[in-house]
């Protein structure tokens, strides 16, 4: 039975996040006072990408259509390990969440290679790009979560969930609110939203994950938006889990599930407007500023674990 | 059965000595070719099984041959020296396999002769170093490993340019090699012999300062053979100029005798030290890990930018060591096995994948005749097997999940994360924010490495070599093969190699429970592996169509080669973030001066200055110099001088011994 729950709260990710997707683009355009694309329209964009054909560069080796393959397994196995209706999840053990943001960056990695193997400028560019917003990224991503789990003495998710489940919401420490931000920032960086990449532009003095997936194309640039989105939903499903667990079920009862199921998507919509908001109402940074902004995520990350010694109680 | 591992032993160190005759024999017939590898490969598999049976063992394997020598030469394995054999042999063993059929692609008869001579005494002398039970067995084999690598790099050539660069290797390896020996006879007053057994009961015995001096002769000692910055000025420029199954085996295992030393001197014979020790060799682990992949990523010389790769995985082996220390110092001995095992395992792992992207680059050079990654591309294509080998040793030695290098850095990351439940206040907000160090060294790696395959291996070919290059022969792809296998099987079945290496970490720690975070590891390591490859299999089955096209080309007739980002590209914008590393030095000439928007010619250079031998080494050479002058005053020739010399020095004697009456 829970077995299921955690099967299912993985699915949910998996297929609910082209949904997210959309609803994120729907709320974009309306605060932008326009009409918008259907919220079901990542699907049919999926359905037709799927029935088309992979078009492959003559000198493309195989890797150019196993990498979209692999980034997609990479993502998806990834969200075996989020708790999201429960502070359980169907993977986990001591230091999961090194494993979390380890099978990321094996994602991203392959999402290089395949951008390369493309053999044409672009594939090297937003490889290239990529590659430093991740290199910087993956400090605070591991800072901040390294707080939290000081926090709850703790180095597996579903244990530091629980913990802050026990928690009350006013008690919340500096050490959260430094987290936070930390992750915040990082998960900006990690799906390649405005400030750090805008998913909707494909000028070449900008576009960091657009000139990776240019020459991909069929099923495999279906594998790719896919991983994308679910990617979007890992990371915010981990920030709801993290900092905003409360009402998630504590004992897997069928009602506590049904709340639960409610409370998540109230906090996922919830999470979609602050992302819709922030990218109607920012511009995106120049190239050169990303590492600013990482500084910042990475000097907040180490503020964080510093305050653990001090303010976690 | 204690007497069949005593014969084995033997007879395997007889069997490297052995191979020499062979060699000899091989370059006179041509039936007898076959004969040094086979011998070598005789040996190590004996010394793989005495490891094997050792490491398990309480009882160390003794061996006293102090009645043949005139020192006391004697050999002892006991877990630490058995996991250390293991590595040494199981890991020269696809190597040796590599250079069976490497070999006689780039040399003659008689320099394949010397290789495999020296190559074999050269894995002798490391057996040695890691078996000794004595400060002169020791030593003897740490001199002959230093001296038998200089030979083996004289054998591929004696330009000017390659004698400075051994120059500089000898140099440092002497004085690391000094050190290392001072290290030992500060032992003597307290001790009376060298036996190792005397050093290690001797050690409670020693004053706080000869400690602290052993400790650190023993760090700086070690730490310039392991290539710790800024000790690692040689290490660049010895290792790609070695025949490459020698770089492999000078950066996978003699690199590591140097981490063995380490952990036989702080944790064996003075069984850790104060907190500060664990801080200096953390720091100096960090730094090593951070400038070590930085310097990486400049370079696009296939084997240099290895070689600094060794120096970034020696620093992440380190920052396990200091942390061991730091917890040992706070008394929380549980943890310090764990980031004891986190290193050692790192040891094995870094061994095995270096030498695996060693022997790429070697088939790299055999299939393309340049190590420069911007002459390559569209390798994969080519060298299939080659380049599924190289992409295995890529993502191990980034540390990506399912692969060996995966583990060790997850082990490592827990034993920084368990500082946070000590009660002192500075290793509580140090060790967890190295977490944050080690996944900045993570992160740089995976960008170094995809560009190093990306360039090296996929898109199109930029050169002709690369376009016409072909496989290399069964012998070299059965090297990399198992040594990518090794990283596969340990990275998701880690367990094997764990159980033997916890039970040695508590013989080196007393006195130590077992920490779950250990033992749990395989637990989450299989269903995620099963996962990964269920799906991939889900994605694969699915039976996409495919179709060969070019792609668009902005209108252009089709795309060139020189339209690929090359690897200086692509690093651009992590060396224009980290400039104050590189501190480059950009000089722009636009001819003629006058004309500056019609230029007849327009010269770019760029190179990086973060000099160590202008900061730190000149200086010292310049002291050394000044002083060598100075004493060159005492020579003067004269026979009269001399004499006073032997009189005044029988005086000094005779009051000294006087005095002391």
């Amino acid at each position: 039975m829970t077995m299921l729950i955690h099967f299912l709260q993985a699915l949910m990710i998996v297929f609910g996040a082209p949904l997210l997707r959309g609803v994120v683009s729907k709320m974009k355009a309306r605060i932008q006072r326009r009409q918008g694309a259907s919220i079901w329209r990542p699907y049919a964009d999926l359905g037709k990408l799927f029935r088309k054909e992979d078009l492959v560069p003559p000198l493309a080796s195989p890797v150019f259509r196993a990498a979209p393959r692999g980034v997609f397994c990479a993502t998806t196995v990834a969200v075996l390990l989020i708790p999201v209706f429960r502070p359980a999840a169907l993977l986990g053990g001591p230091g999961d969440f090194v494993l979390l943001v380890s099978l990321l960056a094996l994602a991203r990695f392959c999402l290089v290679l395949g951008g390369m193997d493309g053999g044409g400028a672009f594939g090297g560019m937003g490889g290239s790009r990529e590659a430093l917003v991740s290199a910087l990224a993956e400090a605070p991503f591991l800072l901040g979560l390294t707080a939290v789990s000081i926090l709850a003495r703790s180095t597996q998710l579903a244990r530091i969930v629980d913990w802050t489940l026990r928690q009350n919401f006013f008690d919340i420490s500096a050490v959260h609110i430094l987290a936070l931000s930390t992750l915040a920032m990082v998960a900006i960086a990690e799906t390649g939203r405005i400030p750090v990449d805008n998913p909707t532009t494909h000028l070449e003095l900008t576009m960091i994950h657009e000139a990776m997936v240019l020459e991909h194309s069929g099923p495999s640039l279906a594998f790719l938006e896919w991983a994308n989105s679910v990617k979007l939903g890992l990371i915010m499903s981990l920030l709801i889990g993290l900092f905003f667990p409360w009402g998630m079920a504590a004992e897997p009862s069928l009602l506590a599930i049904a709340l639960a199921v409610a409370a998540y998507l109230v906090k996922m919509l919830a999470l979609a407007l602050i992302l819709a908001l922030v990218e109607s109402s920012i511009a995106k940074m120049r190239m050169y500023a990303v590492p600013d902004f990482l500084g910042v995520a990475s000097a907040t990350g180490v503020l964080a674990v510093v305050f653990t010694v001090f303010g976690g109680r | 059965m204690t007497g069949l591992i005593r014969f084995s032993f033997l007879a395997c160190l007889v069997a490297f000595l052995g191979v020499v005759p062979t060699a000899w024999l091989a370059a006179r017939s041509r039936r007898w070719n076959w004969l040094p590898a086979t011998v070598l490969m005789v040996s190590l598999l004996l010394g793989i099984s005495v490891a094997g049976v050792q490491v398990w063992s309480v009882t160390p394997l003794k061996l006293d041959l102090s009645k043949v020598t005139p020192f006391a030469f004697a050999l002892e394995i006991d877990r630490l020296a058995a996991f250390f054999l293991f590595l040494v042999c199981g890991v020269a063993l696809p190597v040796i396999l590599y250079a069976w059929s490497y070999l006689p692609r780039h040399y003659s008869k008689a320099e394949a002769q010397w290789i495999w001579a020296l190559c074999s005494l050269f894995l002798l002398s490391m057996v040695l170093v890691v078996v000794a039970a004595t400060a002169f067995s020791f030593l003897i084999g740490w001199e002959l490993m230093t001296l038998l690598s200089a030979a083996l790099i004289l054998v591929d050539g004696n330009s000017q340019e390659r004698l400075h660069n051994l120059f500089i290797y000898l140099v440092m390896m002497h004085a690391g090699a000094a050190a290392v020996a001072a290290s030992f006879f500060a032992f003597l007053p307290v001790s009376g012999d060298l036996y190792f057994s005397s050093l290690r009961a001797s050690s409670l015995l020693l004053t706080p300062g000869t400690r602290t001096a052993i400790f650190l002769l023993a760090f700086v000692g070690f730490g310039t053979k392991a290539g710790i910055i800024p000790l690692h000025l040689w290490l660049p420029r010895a290792h790609p100029i070695a025949p490459t199954p020698v770089s492999a085996l000078m950066s996978g295992l003699m690199l590591k005798t140097a981490v063995y030393g380490f952990i036989r001197f702080s944790f064996d014979f003075l069984g850790g030290g104060p907190v500060w020790a664990g801080y200096l060799v953390l720091i100096a682990g960090a730094v090593s890990g951070v400038l070590g992949v930085l310097y990486a990523i400049g370079e696009h010389d296939l084997k240099r930018l290895l070689a600094y790769h060794s120096i970034e995985n020696i620093g992440i082996i380190y920052m396990g060591l200091g942390a061991a220390l730091i917890f040992l110092a706070n008394q929380s001995p549980a943890w310090a096995v764990l980031a004891l095992v986190a290193a050692l395992f790192h040891t094995l792992n870094h061994a095995l994948f270096k030498s695996l992207l060693f022997l790429g680059a070697g088939a790299i050079a055999d299939a393309t005749h340049t190590l420069d990654i911007d002459e390559l591309g569209g390798l994969l294509n080519r060298l299939p097997i080659t380049g599924a080998t190289f992409l295995v040793g890529c993502v191990s030695i980034v540390g990506l999940p399912l692969f060996n290098g995966f583990v060790s850095e997850l082990l490592t990351f827990q034993s920084f994360l368990a500082g946070s439940t000590l009660t002192a206040l500075p290793p509580r907000i140090i060790l967890p924010l190295m977490a944050g160090v080690l996944a900045l060294i993570g992160g740089l790696a995976a960008a170094c490495f995809a560009k190093v395959y990306g360039v090296a291996f996929l898109g199109r070919p930029r050169s002709s070599a690369a376009e016409s290059a072909r496989e290399v022969p069964q012998g070299m792809l059965g090297g990399m093969s198992l040594l990518a296998l090794a990283c596969i099987v340990l990275g998701i079945f880690p367990t094997p190699v764990l159980k033997p290496l916890i039970a040695l970490a508590q013989t080196l720690v007393p006195a130590a429970s077992l920490p779950t975070e250990v033992t749990g590891i395989q637990r989450i390591l299989v269903p995620t592996a099963v996962a990964v490859l269920g799906l991939a299999l889900l994605t694969m089955v699915a039976g996409f169509k495919r179709r060969v096209t070019s792609p668009w080309a902005c209108g252009l007739p089709g795309l060139t080669t020189r339209m690929q980002y090359t690897s200086t590209a692509f690093s651009k914008p992590i060396r224009w973030v980290f400039s104050a590393v590189y501190k480059p030095d950009r000089r722009l000439a636009v001819l003629p001066a006058g004309r500056p928007y019609f230029p007849s010619s327009i010269s770019y250079s760029s190179v990086r200055t973060t000099s160590y031998e202008r900061f730190l080494y000149r200086p010292m050479t310049n002291a050394v110099v000044a002083l060598a002058t100075q004493l060159r005053r005492l020579q003067t020739g004269n026979i009269q001088v001399y004499l006073l010399y032997i009189f005044l020095t029988l005086v000094a004697l005779l009051a000294v011994v006087g005095l002391r009456k």
